[in-house]
């Protein structure tokens, strides 16, 4: 391909992917609102547009490199602000995992979504959070990144208040708004002090080691650290985890979207668009894969307890998040990718999936979704099925791949530690997972609903045509989702060609193959102990449906309430926000300002009153006052 | 001159000040309008002087100025006080205190 019409071609195909999203939120929130059918057609073909664009970008992404278009945005003094676009492997893999789960999770809302009253808002909504997304992951530079960095958070915002008549989901829209803003605060502040010591914010710049040489290993590691804090607001890291499984307010296809490839997937691909600059600080590497490490564990343990569907995959979010931050933390990079793009496939597939039931049945519980027969619905059963496979890392599913990869980069670290950790979690995580499904698989008894009835929630009766329609509507996004989940993880070494290998060797550098053939077998083997016991506890005929941690009461306890961590933050904001700060500020108030005030006033009146008292009201004073004057003034004008 | 000035300059000073300690120690109105008028005549004694000092009418001229301003601050100043003893009751410069805070 000519290399000046390919230029022009990918600035125009990198404007097509990013803008459309955007149009379509203005066009249905100024004109479209109105008509819920053509504001969801505008959304769907706005995110078809992406999908197209980026594929075309991906495809025809030549072999010289990254390339980047930048306009001028702001200049102040020697700071040049641009804006445009970056497009490399790491930008564009996002991109096209992004534009397609929107994709498939829109298509998929308009069943579940039906005569919603808000559906245009929805879509609006919709739009905006992908529109952000997209342009998040070509931003060239810092800025334009946190600018839909922002952006993103505003729109999970929205769509996690969607059913704004609902108390807590207001309450669950501030609770993320407002602990991903404390992130924000740090990650504005590094890139603040970036800014102050390079001069400049571009991530090309950033990621190459002799720009960042200028700054003193000390600087960096702040940094790295301040900018981290984004990532832990954003990804829900430990200790700001509490906002996303609260977040399950929300529509679940919104769940979907948020917790696969858009808002909590931006902290994650923030870390890998930055990774070789944050590498350069072993110290704070470490310091990530603790908190990777601690959240991965906190989060899984408090998903064995949970009976809402949608919590458990919450929390499962948030443990193979932390296990994300792990592998970046480990140092590996392509570990990290690999494993947000199967975990996005995964996550998004379970979520829609639960989403069939929490349609029909209007309940998150797993045991009553069980116990009125949610395994009628045979494709999500199967798409559940699969994706608790693949995030238990079960051999032929994608998800296999990229724990693997992770647990070889854990074990790489000197301290075994973290390894042990990573196999923690490959315990838990089938046993979570699994207890879900065989759960809804194996329900102890049908509850004894009518037949009738039965015939009208069962999706393969036609006597319900409209239902139907709706079904499958829901549940092709599944069925193309399913066949990601299996199909990705065989793409594991072109991918690794395609992300690390080729001309932009700086992202990260290839990884020596050095495969552990033990750690195959060992963490097989928890995965096998983890499925085991939930096969014992709640799949097997005369199952007891209770887990072993749900029957120790102070474990049960601890888990469900999150480790108590929403009442530290309870606690924290009592005493230091409002017994401190606002206290502080109160008397601050009443007794500096106020005070200040009064006694202003008070002295201008008291004041008043004593020179008052040189107004005697005497007709005569006043005469004798103005000769004496003019007597002094007399004296003073003859003897000068 | 058979008088020397300073001594008519004395003369007219202490009638001033006679007339300014009767402004200010009476309390009685009309006494004030008449120390006044006297204060006047401090002045105009002390114009006449300096006019017959420096030999030019003006002095003189100034003060048949004075005594026609005197006549009219008589009626004027007795009008008033005849308005403001009838408001208050009293011819009294101490009770009209009304705008004392």
């Amino acid at each position: 391909m000519v290399p000046t019409f390919s230029h022009d071609f990918m600035l125009f195909a990198a404007l097509s992917a990013t803008l459309p999203p955007f149009l379509s939120f203005a066009v249905i929130v100024v004109f479209a609102r109105p008509y819920p059918r053509l504001s969801a057609g505008l959304s769907i073909t706005a995110v078809s547009l992406s999908v197209v664009s980026a594929v075309l970008l991906l495809l025809f992404q030549g072999p010289e490199g990254p390339h980047s278009y930048m306009g001028t945005w702001l200049v102040s003094g020697s700071t040049r602000i641009p804006f445009g676009f970056l497009l490399d492997p790491t930008s564009l893999f996002m991109l096209i995992i992004v534009a397609v789960v929107a994709l498939l999770v829109q298509v998929y809302s308009l069943g579940y979504m039906e005569g919603d009253p808000g559906f245009s808002r929805y879509y609006a909504f919709q739009s905006l959070f992908a529109g952000a997304m997209l342009s998040l992951s070509l931003s060239p530079s810092m800025v334009q990144l946190y600018v839909f960095w922002e952006l993103v958070g505003l729109s999970s915002y929205l769509l996690i208040g969607f059913w704004y008549e609902k108390f807590s989901a207001t309450e669950a829209g501030k609770k993320a708004f407002v602990m991903t803003r404390l992130g924000d605060i740090c990650l504005f502040l590094g890139i603040l002090l970036v800014l102050l010591n390079l001069g400049n914010l571009n991530i090309q710049d950033l990621n190459d080691p002799s720009v960042v040489g200028r700054m003193s290993p000390g600087l960096v590691t702040f940094c790295a650290l301040l900018i981290f804090g984004g990532i832990v607001g954003k990804s829900a890291q430990f200790p700001l985890l509490t906002w996303l499984p609260d977040a399950m307010e929300g529509p679940t296809p919104v769940s979907a979207l948020l917790h696969s490839a858009t808002m909590v997937a931006a902290g994650a691909f923030l870390f890998a668009r930055l990774f070789p600059f944050m590498s350069q600080s072993p110290a704070a590497m470490t310091v990530f894969l603790t908190i990777g490490t601690v959240t991965m564990v906190l989060a899984a343990t408090m998903a064995v307890v949970d009976r809402d569907i949608k919590k458990v995959w919450a929390y499962s979010t948030v443990s193979q998040l932390g296990f994300i931050i792990m592998g970046l933390g480990a140092g590996s990079y392509f570990a990290g990718i690999f494993h947000l793009s199967t975990h996005a496939a995964f996550k998004a597939l379970l979520f829609l999936c639960s989403g069939v039931w929490i349609h029909y049945y209007e309940t998150n519980d797993m045991f009553q979704i069980a116990a009125r027969g949610g395994r009628q619905f045979k494709i999500p059963m199967i798409g559940m099925l699969l994706a608790a496979a693949s995030l238990s890392g079960v051999p032929p599913l994608s998800g296999f791949f990229s724990k693997e990869t992770i647990l070889d980069a854990l074990a790489k670290c000197h301290n075994p530690l973290w390894l042990t950790a990573g196999l923690v979690g490959a315990f838990f995580t089938p046993y979570y997972a699994f207890r879900a499904v065989f759960s809804i698989l194996f329900p102890r008894k049908i509850e004894d609903v009518r037949s009738a009835d039965k015939q009208h929630l069962s999706p393969s009766t036609a006597a319900n045509q409209q239902h139907e329609g709706t079904y499958w509507v829901m549940a092709v996004p599944l069925l193309i989702l399913a066949c990601i989940v299996v199909g990705l993880g065989f793409f594991k070494t072109s991918l690794e060609d395609f992300l690390v290998g080729g001309p932009t060797t700086s992202v990260g550098g290839p990884i020596p193959q050095r495969q552990h053939e033990w750690l195959f077998y060992v963490s097989m083997l928890f995965v096998l102990c983890g499925l085991g016991l939930a096969w014992f506890e709640f799949g097997r005929r005369d199952a007891s449906r209770i887990g072993i941690f749900e029957k120790i009461a102070p474990l049960k306890a601890l888990f469900a309430n999150r480790w108590y961590l929403d009442d530290f933050y309870r606690l924290l904001l009592k005493v230091v926000v409002y017994r401190t700060f606002a206290n502080l500020t109160i008397r601050n108030d009443h007794q500096v300002i106020d005070g200040g005030i009064d006694a202003f006033c008070r002295v201008t009146v008291d004041a008043g009153r004593v020179l008052s008292r040189l107004q005697s009201g005497l007709v005569r004073h006043n005469v004798l006052l103005v000769f004496m004057v003019l007597a002094l003034l007399a004296l003073w004008f003859y003897f000068l | 001159m058979i008088v020397p000035y300073s001594h008519v300059l004395i003369l007219a000073a202490v009638i001033f000040f006679l007339g300014l300690v009767c402004v200010i120690a009476r309390r009685n109105l009309i006494m004030t309008l008449i120390g006044i008028e006297v204060m006047m005549n401090g002045a105009a004694i002390a114009f006449i002087a300096s006019g017959l000092r420096w030999h030019q009418l003006e002095g003189q001229a100034f003060v048949l100025f004075i005594i026609g301003v005197a006549a009219v601050e008589v009626s004027v100043g007795l009008a008033i006080i005849i308005g403001a003893y009838r408001r208050s009751g009293s011819a009294d410069a101490d009770t009209y205190n009304s705008l004392k805070w």
